[in-house]
């Protein structure tokens, strides 16, 4: 039976060190996150929104409390085992698009496909289709450096969504994007999030960004408000 | 097939990533490129100098020398204490064996040679002429006058240059040789200078003394040789034919060239050790520079990993492309080192450079450098070995980093 709940965060503590001085970066956060939601992280630097994203993504391990994935505690999970959760289940947008510049546009997106075995035919095929939904089908063959920095966070988003995952992280996806081009963005993101089913857990500043989102959560000093 | 397909596109990526800063590439790749041609450069040149001394070695002695036990252990107390008393029958049991081509009898004797008014010290050796000086080819050179005739009418001798000079002594200059006999009895004889060789080797030269080998069973009072010197149609069949000639003279003892150069295994121990040593120290620098070069690429690329890895990379995976990384820009060093040692080998066949006498020699050589395919694999597979290893190692080391931290990276 498919879980209601995709993410959830139980009494979440995390603390980092920065020189001598230690960070309380998040003290007890109880969050859980519904299957296709939109979910907006807000609130000043530092409050905590990069660290329950590195959580969230499964790349980083929480101090205290659990963090479970389809209902999978990840304490229990060993690093090659968090990793294949990401493998299949998390799809990555990032602020500076963080695309690899050796490789095309196609090849960008085929990316997590060949990561997760997918037969080159098949992956030809949602490559093709991916890019298409995105309108870069006419840009599959050029390197990123090649693009806009809009078509850049649309490959970005294509690779995040190709393998269909249950939920997607990004952090601040629209920072470095012009306002228009930021709605472009957040629209594509809204469209292909509910054509695949995917839950977005969005960290920004960007007011225009959250408004559109099916919830938004604060934070302050690393506790929800 | 998909691990194929896989590590084929892994390799692609690789590929690619070797080309993103070429100045740095270049550079990682001349160094490569250089060590495996002065790698290739030094073994090549010791292994003409090993095949050039293991020729001269061999022509001297013969492939294998057949005596008797005693022969090769013990001092002898008289001349031919422990010689070979029916050479004749022997010399034909082994050239039945397929492998040998000649055999060669050989009396080994000392005394005076005297001009008279000068005696010296000499190394005689009686020989067979005609074979002798036809195998000893281009590493006996003829100085003065002609070789021996096996049925001279008068007694002939052939000197060493230095021995001639030292006595003052011509082609058909009259010397008289004086000798112990095998029973203890002193000899001499008259013999005429038929003319003078080299060997190349001053400390030989002036105690050389050549004479065909009835003439020395004549003055030794004898009719037994030395040891025969048994030649063999290759090198190669050295070891084989050493096993059957032993067990069909069970009586005889049989070494090889091998266990009398002691002049090579003193050379080849030596050159193994300078080569060796450097062989060993480009390796390091080899190692240095690709790791350093792999260390650059990847702090370049640490957001990159970083995202890679959030996105399900396992670290096994970029370690397998990073050396892969390595193992491009090693191969491409090393290939290209090869051929630059090829091209310079090639070039001194067709422009050849004297080298000047090594030390205890009087004569130069070539100076030429061995093509091996099987050092030329070796050097070029070591090096891509090399370069994929420390890749690999520079690779696990810093994908120990945090992702997050990575991901943080600016």
């Amino acid at each position: 039976m498919t879980q209601a709940v995709i993410m959830e965060l139980r009494a979440v503590h995390k603390s980092y060190r920065l020189g001598e001085h230690l960070v309380q970066a998040l003290r007890g956060v109880d969050l859980q996150v519904q299957r296709g939601e939109l979910l907006a992280l807000t609130g000043p630097s530092g409050s905590g929104k990069s660290t329950i994203l590195n959580l969230c993504g499964l790349i980083d391990r929480a101090d205290a409390g659990d963090v479970l994935i389809n209902g999978i505690n990840t304490r229990t999970l060993s690093e090659k085992q968090l990793t294949i959760q990401r493998r299949d289940t998390i799809g990555f947008i990032f602020q500076s698009f963080n695309l690899v510049p050796v490789m095309t546009v196609a090849e960008n997106v085929d990316y997590p496909l060949f990561l997760n075995g997918v037969p080159a035919a098949e992956r030809k095929q949602r490559v093709a289709a991916q890019l298409k939904a995105v309108g870069l089908d006419e840009h599959a063959q050029h390197l990123p450096d090649a693009l806009s920095g809009g078509q850049r966070q649309r490959v970005a988003i294509a690779r995040a969504l190709i393998k269909r995952p249950s939920i997607v992280i990004a952090d601040e996806p629209t920072a470095s994007l012009d306002s228009h081009t930021a709605d472009q963005v957040l629209d594509l993101m809204r469209e292909r999030g509910h054509a695949e089913g995917a839950a977005f857990i969005i960290a920004s500043h960007d007011e225009r960004l959250t408004r559109r989102t099916d919830r938004i959560v604060s934070l302050l000093d690393g506790r929800l408000q | 097939m998909k691990l194929v397909t896989d590590n084929i596109t892994w390799m692609k990526f690789a590929f690619h990533n070797s080309l993103r800063n070429r100045r740095r590439s270049l550079v990682t790749v001349t160094i490569a490129a250089l060590g495996t041609a002065a790698i290739l450069l030094a073994g090549g040149f010791a292994y003409s100098t090993y095949q050039g001394l293991s020729e001269a070695a061999a022509r001297t002695t013969g492939h294998l020398i057949v005596g008797t036990p005693a022969h090769f252990g013990t001092e002898e107390d008289v001349p031919l204490q422990f010689g070979i008393e029916n050479s004749a029958a022997i010399e034909q049991q082994l050239l039945s064996d397929p492998a040998v081509r000649y055999v060669l009898p050989r009396v080994d004797f000392s005394g005076l040679i005297s001009n008279g008014d000068k005696s010296t010290i000499m190394l005689a050796i009686g020989i067979n002429p005609e074979t002798e000086f036809a195998v000893k080819g281009p590493f006996l050179s003829i100085k003065e006058g002609e070789i021996l005739q096996a049925n001279a009418k008068d007694t002939e001798i052939m000197l060493g240059e230095a021995l001639a000079k030292s006595l003052k002594a011509k082609t058909g200059s009259d010397l008289t040789l004086m000798v112990s006999t095998v029973d203890g009895a002193l000899n001499a004889m008259d013999v005429k200078v038929k003319g003078v060789v080299s060997t190349g080797i001053p400390d030989i030269d002036k105690r050389l003394v050549y004479t065909d080998i009835k003439t020395a069973q004549k003055i030794l009072n004898t009719q037994r040789v030395s040891s025969l010197g048994v030649f063999l149609n290759s090198m190669d069949a050295t070891d084989a034919a050493q096993q059957r000639i032993s067990h069909a003279l069970p009586t005889m003892k049989v070494e090889t060239w091998l266990d009398e150069a002691f002049f090579y295994k003193s050379v080849r121990e030596l050159y193994n050790r300078i080569f060796g040593a450097l062989g060993l120290i480009i390796s390091v620098i080899v190692v240095f520079v690709v790791a350093n070069a792999m260390a650059m690429a990847i702090i370049e690329r640490t957001r990159e990993i970083g995202s890679l890895r959030a996105m399900g990379t396992l670290p096994t995976e970029l370690i397998r492309s990073f050396t892969f990384e390595g193992m491009f820009l090693g191969a491409t060093g090393a290939v290209t080192g090869a051929v630059i040692a090829m091209g310079i080998a090639i070039l001194l066949l067709i422009f050849p450079v004297e080298m000047p006498p090594p030390p205890g020699r009087s004569t130069g050589y070539p100076l030429l450098i061995t093509i091996d395919a099987l050092m030329y694999a070796v050097t070029i597979l070591g090096m891509i070995a090399l370069s994929m290893l420390s890749s690999g190692m520079i690779a696990r080391q810093t994908l120990q980093q945090p992702i997050v931290d990575a991901l943080a990276h600016n």
